[in-house]
């Protein structure tokens, strides 16, 4: 019976297209609407995501501006690891406004001091060489890893690996051997890792750093533990150690938390005006399912005669008001992908699909199939075969 | 015979019937007090004028409508008080309708059409229902035109296509109203050649017209005048 009314559906529906697909405008508008705007939503989200998340969500930046009450040492990344649940490990940070020389000058670079596992916490992959060891950071060696951009200035298709640099403190210089090339990263808010050159922690500070104080700490959280959660932690715990706010605690998990919110909130918004035009399609549907009972009444008639029950008239035309729309939630829901499409196209986002959309879509489309189809089949199904039967 | 196996013979059985209808303030009462048997294998007209109350009594034979007073029986079953869903059922299994205007659903062709009867009954596969359709249409001499519109058939390939739609759940009553009404005289003929055949293999046909030629075909004549028997021969 059931496949009987599908089909009987669908030969009707075809029997009028162009009536067919003018009644269902509405409905495919409604449901475009409803899925471009989710999926659209959904893909600015996740790009605002990925760029702050070039670093990793499990990772919080400690920025120290002075090291006013000497906690923010060497020996500080263990004290947060022991007094804080949910840390993985913290890697010291310090840089300084270097000149560097092979064959040719070059001033103004980024020169970094740190440990020999930072470029795995931070997912820096290394294109060329090594990464400096645990071994050579601890013996002080004079060994540099150049970020990708000065690797090909300075060397110009020259193999780089065991060439020796000049990095200079003032007009001293020293030499240091490449061991490695980065490969490229982008850029976070605080770093250009393309532009920067890396040294072992140990040896930056025993050239470039008078006390002991680190300016940035890279946490990286357990896993399993909520990034916003601990940076909180840690947050309270540094102002119970010191009052002088001089510091910053950044992660971009924060960041996409908030941006989550914000386009979660507006497309949810801007769904929800969508959805009033798929309420005005399910109107459309109602006065064309009107019309079609009007139409047929003689054939209602007939069925009735031979020995259809009401229950199976209203079965017929629900199903057919159920087809109509979800005929029109799928060409909207194809027409909503082509629009966030070419959309996401136009403003540079990776388009995302919102699966929950298609749900939401397909699912709220029956609802209106039912609640719209609803009176005109029961109107169908209550007709008196005697009276229909003679309708002209 | 004994009243026993009369009553086991009945197919339909009026009981006191009678129907009215409410027309503003009065009441018209379109059969009074209507008694009689259709038995099986009867072939019987149902005759009389137009407002005699001939319609009435088709649609209450047919199960399309219910008695203000007195009882029906189908097959010993009372169906005076059915509701409307019971009704189709009884419809369904137990009548076959031929129509003047045949009635046939223009968007399907002969067989979907001779088919749509036995989708109603939930008992028959999708298989079962072709056989038994195509089975029919043979029966009815329209092999060669199953897959046929109603707009691609003649007026009397149409009616045939409806006896076989009347024929296919393999009804205990054939009623037929007008069915030569809207065919030419010839045409008319064979139809009620193939309701005279039909009744020789032991269909029970019941006939309601107002054409005499048609009257004369059947074993059995009722007529109807002012919602009451005339006569009954």
């Amino acid at each position: 019976m059931v496949i009987e009314n599908i089909k009987l559906a669908f030969k009707s529906l075809f029997a009028n297209k162009l009536r067919t697909l003018l009644s269902l405008l509405g409905i495919v508008i409604g449901v475009m609407a409803v899925v471009a705007i989710l999926t659209l939503g959904q893909s600015a989200s996740k790009s605002i995501t990925s760029s702050l998340d070039s670093a990793g969500t499990s990772l919080i930046s400690l920025y120290v501006r002075r090291n006013t009450d000497g906690i923010f040492t060497r020996t500080f990344g263990d004290e947060l690891i022991e007094k804080i649940d949910g840390i993985d490990s913290v890697i010291p940070l310090n840089s300084s406004n270097v000149k560097i020389r092979y064959k040719k000058e070059y001033s103004n670079f980024q020169l970094y001091g740190t440990d020999s596992d930072w470029n795995q916490i931070m997912s820096y992959e290394v294109d060329i060489g090594t990464w400096f060891s645990e071994n050579e950071n601890m013996n002080k060696r004079q060994v540099i890893v150049l970020g990708n951009t000065i690797a090909t200035d300075l060397f110009n298709g020259e193999n780089p690996i065991g060439k020796y640099v000049t990095l200079y403190r003032g007009n001293a210089g020293k030499s240091y051997q490449v061991i490695g090339v980065m490969k490229e990263k982008d850029g976070s808010l605080s770093m250009s890792y393309n532009d920067s050159v890396y040294i072992p922690y140990n040896t930056y500070v025993q050239r470039y750093l008078k006390v002991n104080a680190v300016s940035l700490y890279s946490i990286k959280v357990a896993e399993g533990f909520d990034t916003v959660a601990v940076s909180d932690k840690i947050e309270t715990y540094l102002n119970s150690l010191t009052e002088s706010r001089n510091f910053t605690l950044f992660s971009s998990a924060t960041f996409v938390q908030i941006a989550d919110e914000i386009t979660g909130t507006f497309s949810t918004f801007l769904a929800a005006i969508a959805g009033i035009s798929l309420l005005v399609g399910g109107i459309g549907i109602m006065n064309i399912m009107l019309v079609s009972v009007a139409e047929r009444t003689r054939e209602i008639g007939i069925r009735k005669a031979l020995g259809a029950s009401p229950r199976v008239i209203r079965g017929q035309f629900l199903t057919e008001a159920i087809a109509l729309t979800m005929v029109g939630a799928f060409i909207g829901v194809v027409f909503g992908i082509l629009l966030s499409k070419v959309l996401s196209d136009i403003v540079g986002w990776e388009l995302y699909l919102s699966y929950t959309a298609f749900v939401i879509a397909a699912g709220f489309s029956i609802i209106i199939g039912v609640f719209f189809g609803w009176y005109p089949a029961r109107k169908a199904a209550k007709l008196n075969p005697i009276d229909a039967l003679s309708y002209e | 015979m004994t009243v026993l196996d009369t009553l086991n013979n009945c197919v339909i059985r009026l009981k006191n019937i009678s129907k009215y209808f409410v027309v503003g303030d009065s009441v018209v009462k379109a059969l009074n007090n209507v008694s009689f048997s259709i038995l099986k294998n009867d072939y019987i007209a149902i005759m009389g004028p137009s407002g005699s109350g001939k319609s009435t009594l088709m649609n209450l034979i047919g199960c399309l409508d219910t008695p203000s007073e007195g009882q029906i029986f189908i097959e010993n079953e009372d169906i005076s008080n059915l509701s409307e869903s019971e009704l189709a059922y009884v419809r369904n299994k137990k009548i076959g309708f031929v129509f003047q205007q045949f009635n046939l659903l223009p968007k399907l062709n002969a067989l979907e059409n001779v088919m749509t009867p036995l989708i109603y009954s939930n008992d028959i596969s999708v298989f079962e229902r072709r056989e038994l359709a195509e089975e029919s249409l043979i029966k009815v001499g329209l092999k060669d035109r199953m897959k046929h519109k109603p707009t691609e058939l003649s007026g009397g390939q149409k009616q045939r296509v409806a006896i076989a739609r009347a024929l296919v759940t393999d009804p205990s009553l054939v009623l037929a109203d007008e069915p030569t009404g809207a065919l030419d005289s010839k045409t008319g003929l064979q139809i009620m050649d193939m309701f005279t055949q039909l009744n020789e293999e032991g269909r029970t046909i019941v006939v309601v017209t107002h054409s005499d030629d048609v009257g004369m075909s059947c074993n059995e004549i009722i007529r109807i005048r002012d919602g009451q028997i005339e006569i009954h021969k």
